[in-house]
C-alpha cells in the first residue's frame, strides 16, 4: 500500500492536483483576508477613526509622486491610437470623428486603467513591499502589542489616500491624453486642432466622465487594498517581501481588469 | 505577575509546547532557555497576545503587556521620538491624557532611562543595534506596563553592549516592578538579570529552578545547556 502511495506521488496527475490544490487553497485565502481586511478597514472609515495627517501624507505619495508617470503611461496610449487611427481615417473621410473616438475611448476606458495599471506598478508595488518589510521586521508585531490596530493605523489611510487621489490623478492624466491625442492626429494627417477639438466635445459625454469617475474611486481603493493586505499577510524575510510585492501587483491588475468587465457590462450594455 | 498553566500549541502537528506551566511574580525575571526553534519565542508571542493557544490559561495582571522585539521592530519611517509616543499618540484612550508638552517630557524622560538623551530627532537607521534595542526598551515601557517581554535582547550585540543591556533589564525591573521574562541564550543575561530559569526540550519544561541551581544541580539538561556540550540528552533538531 506504501509503495503505490509513493508510486502516486511520483506521477505527474498527482503532482498537477497537489498544484492546483495549493493554487486554488492560496486563491482562498488571499481573498478572504482582502475581505476581512476589507471590511475591517470600511469600519474605521464609516466611523471615522481616520488619522487624516496620514492620509495627507499617502495622498501626496498616491497623487503627486504617481502623477508624472501616469500623465506619460495615458498620454502616449492616447497618442499611439490617434497616430493609428488619424491618418486611415482622414483618408476615409471620417476626420471629424478622430477626436470623438481618442475621446471615448481615453474617457470610457484607456484613462482610467491605464492610469490604474500605472498606480498599481509605483504605488501599490511599493505600499505592498513597505508594509510587508513591516510585516518580516516584526514591526506589525510591535504596533499589535502597543495595542494599536494594525488596520486603522496601516490600511485606513492609504486605503482612503488611494480612493480619493485616484479621479484626480485619472482626470488630469485623461485630460493630457486627449489633448496628446490631439497633438499626434495633426501631425500625422492633415487634421486641423480646431476639426480634432470640435470632435472631442461631441464624443465627450456626462454620462461618460460620471461612469469614469466612479471607477476611479473604486479602483483606487481596491489597489490600496490588494496592496495593503498582500503586505499585510507576507511570510518570510526578503523572499516573502518579494512574493507579497508580486502578488500584489498581479492581483491588482486582475481585479482592475475584472472590475472593468463588470463596470462595463453594468453601465455600457 | 504571569501565570502559565497546561499551555499547549501546535503548529502543522508539531507540538511546539506541550504542557507547560510556570508562574512570574511582581518584579521578578524568568529566563526561558533552550535550543532555537524549541518554542520559546512563542510563549512570549501567547502571552502577548500575537498568537493564540491551543489550550491552557495564561494570567497577568491588569494593565498593559510590553514586549522588547529581537531586532527591536522599531518603526523605521519614524523618527525616536515619535517611536517611543507611539502607542500615546495613536491610542483613543491614552491621546487625550497628554499634551504635545507632556509628550516630550515623556520622551526626555524615559530615554534619560536607557541613557539614551539626544537622540529624539534620529531615525533608527541612524543608531546603532544596541541603541536601537535601548529605543525599543523606552517605547515598551511608556505605557508603564505591568508585564514585560524581552524577546533576545542581547541577540546580535556585542558583550558590552550585552551588559549594557542587561542592567536597563535590571533597572527597568526595579522601576517598574512589572513582571518580566527574558528569552535568551546567554547565561550573562541569565546570571545578570534572572530569579528564575525555565529550560525547554522539544515542547517541555526539562528545568525550572534559579541561576544558581542551574549551574550547580544535577540535571543532564542544564550541565549540558551550561558547558555548551555537544554529548548529552539533547540532540540538536536536525539529527
Amino acid at each position: 500500500m506504501e509503495q503505490i502511495r509513493a508510486y502516486l506521488k511520483k506521477s505527474a496527475t498527482y503532482q498537477l492536483i497537489q498544484i492546483l490544490e495549493d493554487g486554488l487553497e492560496d486563491f482562498l485565502t488571499t481573498f478572504g483576508e482582502i475581505t476581512i481586511r476589507g471590511l475591517s478597514a470600511l469600519k474605521y472609515i464609516l466611523t471615522f477613526k481616520i488619522n487624516w495627517k496620514e492620509v495627507l501624507e499617502q495622498s501626496a505619495r498616491f497623487g503627486v509622486s504617481s502623477l508624472p508617470i501616469t500623465i506619460s503611461i495615458v498620454s502616449m496610449t492616447s497618442i499611439i491610437v490617434a497616430m493609428q487611427v488619424a491618418g486611415e481615417m482622414v483618408k476615409q473621410g471620417g476626420g471629424n470623428y478622430v477626436g470623438l473616438l481618442v475621446a471615448m475611448l481615453t474617457v470610457r476606458e484607456t484613462g482610467i486603467i491605464m492610469s490604474g495599471f500605472a498606480i498599481i506598478s509605483m504605488i501599490g508595488s511599493s505600499l505592498a513591499s513597505e508594509i510587508a518589510t513591516m510585516r518580516v521586521t516584526e514591526q506589525i508585531d510591535a504596533i499589535t502589542v502597543l495595542g494599536v490596530d494594525p488596520v486603522r493605523y496601516l490600511f485606513v489611510p492609504r486605503i482612503i489616500a488611494g480612493t480619493l487621489m485616484m479621479p484626480p490623478v485619472m482626470i488630469i492624466a485623461s485630460t493630457c491624453g486627449i489633448l496628446g491625442g490631439g497633438v499626434a492626429s495633426t501631425l500625422v494627417s492633415e487634421l486641423s486642432y480646431k476639426a480634432y477639438f470640435s470632435s472631442v466635445w461631441s464624443g465627450l459625454f456626462i454620462y461618460d466622465i460620471k461612469v469614469a469617475i466612479a471607477k476611479a474611486f473604486t479602483y483606487g481603493f481596491t489597489i490600496a487594498l490588494i496592496s495593503c493586505t498582500c503586505g499585510y499577510i507576507a511570510k518570510g524575510g526578503a523572499k516573502g517581501v518579494g512574493i507579497a510585492t508580486t502578488k500584489a501587483v498581479v492581483w491588482s491588475f486582475v481585479a482592475i481588469v475584472f472590475l472593468d468587465l463588470v463596470f462595463s457590462i453594468a453601465f455600457f450594455f | 505577575m504571569i501565570k502559565v498553566q497546561n499551555l499547549i500549541k501546535t503548529f502543522d502537528e508539531k507540538t511546539v509546547l506541550n504542557d507547560i506551566s510556570f508562574e512570574v511574580n511582581d518584579g521578578e525575571t524568568l529566563a526561558i532557555v533552550g535550543f532555537s526553534g524549541s518554542g520559546k519565542s512563542t510563549i512570549l508571542k501567547i502571552i502577548c497576545g500575537l498568537l493564540e493557544e491551543d489550550s491552557g490559561t495564561i494570567l497577568t495582571s491588569e494593565g498593559d503587556i510590553a514586549m522588547v522585539f529581537q531586532y527591536s521592530a522599531l518603526f523605521d519611517s519614524l523618527n525616536v521620538h515619535d517611536n517611543i509616543i507611539f502607542a500615546l499618540r495613536e491610542r483613543k484612550e491614552l491621546r487625550k491624557l497628554y499634551t504635545e508638552e507632556d509628550l516630550d517630557k515623556i520622551v526626555e524622560e524615559k530615554l534619560k532611562l536607557v541613557g539614551l538623551e539626544g537622540v529624539e530627532d534620529k531615525y533608527p537607521s541612524e543608531l546603532s543595534g544596541g541603541m536601537q534595542k535601548r529605543v525599543s526598551f523606552a517605547r515598551a515601557i511608556v505605557t508603564n506596563p505591568k508585564t514585560i517581554l524581552y524577546d533576545e535582547p542581547t541577540a546580535g550585540l556585542d558583550p558590552i553592549s550585552s551588559t549594557l543591556i542587561e542592567d536597563y533589564i535590571v533597572r527597568l525591573k526595579e522601576e517598574t516592578h512589572a513582571a518580566s521574562i527574558v528569552v535568551t541564550h546567554q547565561m550573562s543575561t541569565i546570571q545578570r538579570t534572572a530569579d528564575k530559569v525555565l529550560m525547554l526540550y522539544n515542547g517541555k519544561c526539562v528545568f525550572q529552578g534559579s541561576p544558581q541551581e542551574m549551574c550547580e544541580q544535577g540535571n543532564e539538561y542544564t550541565k549540558q545547556f551550561v558547558t555548551a556540550s555537544l554529548t548529552g540528552p539533547m540532540k540538536m533538531l536536525t539529527e
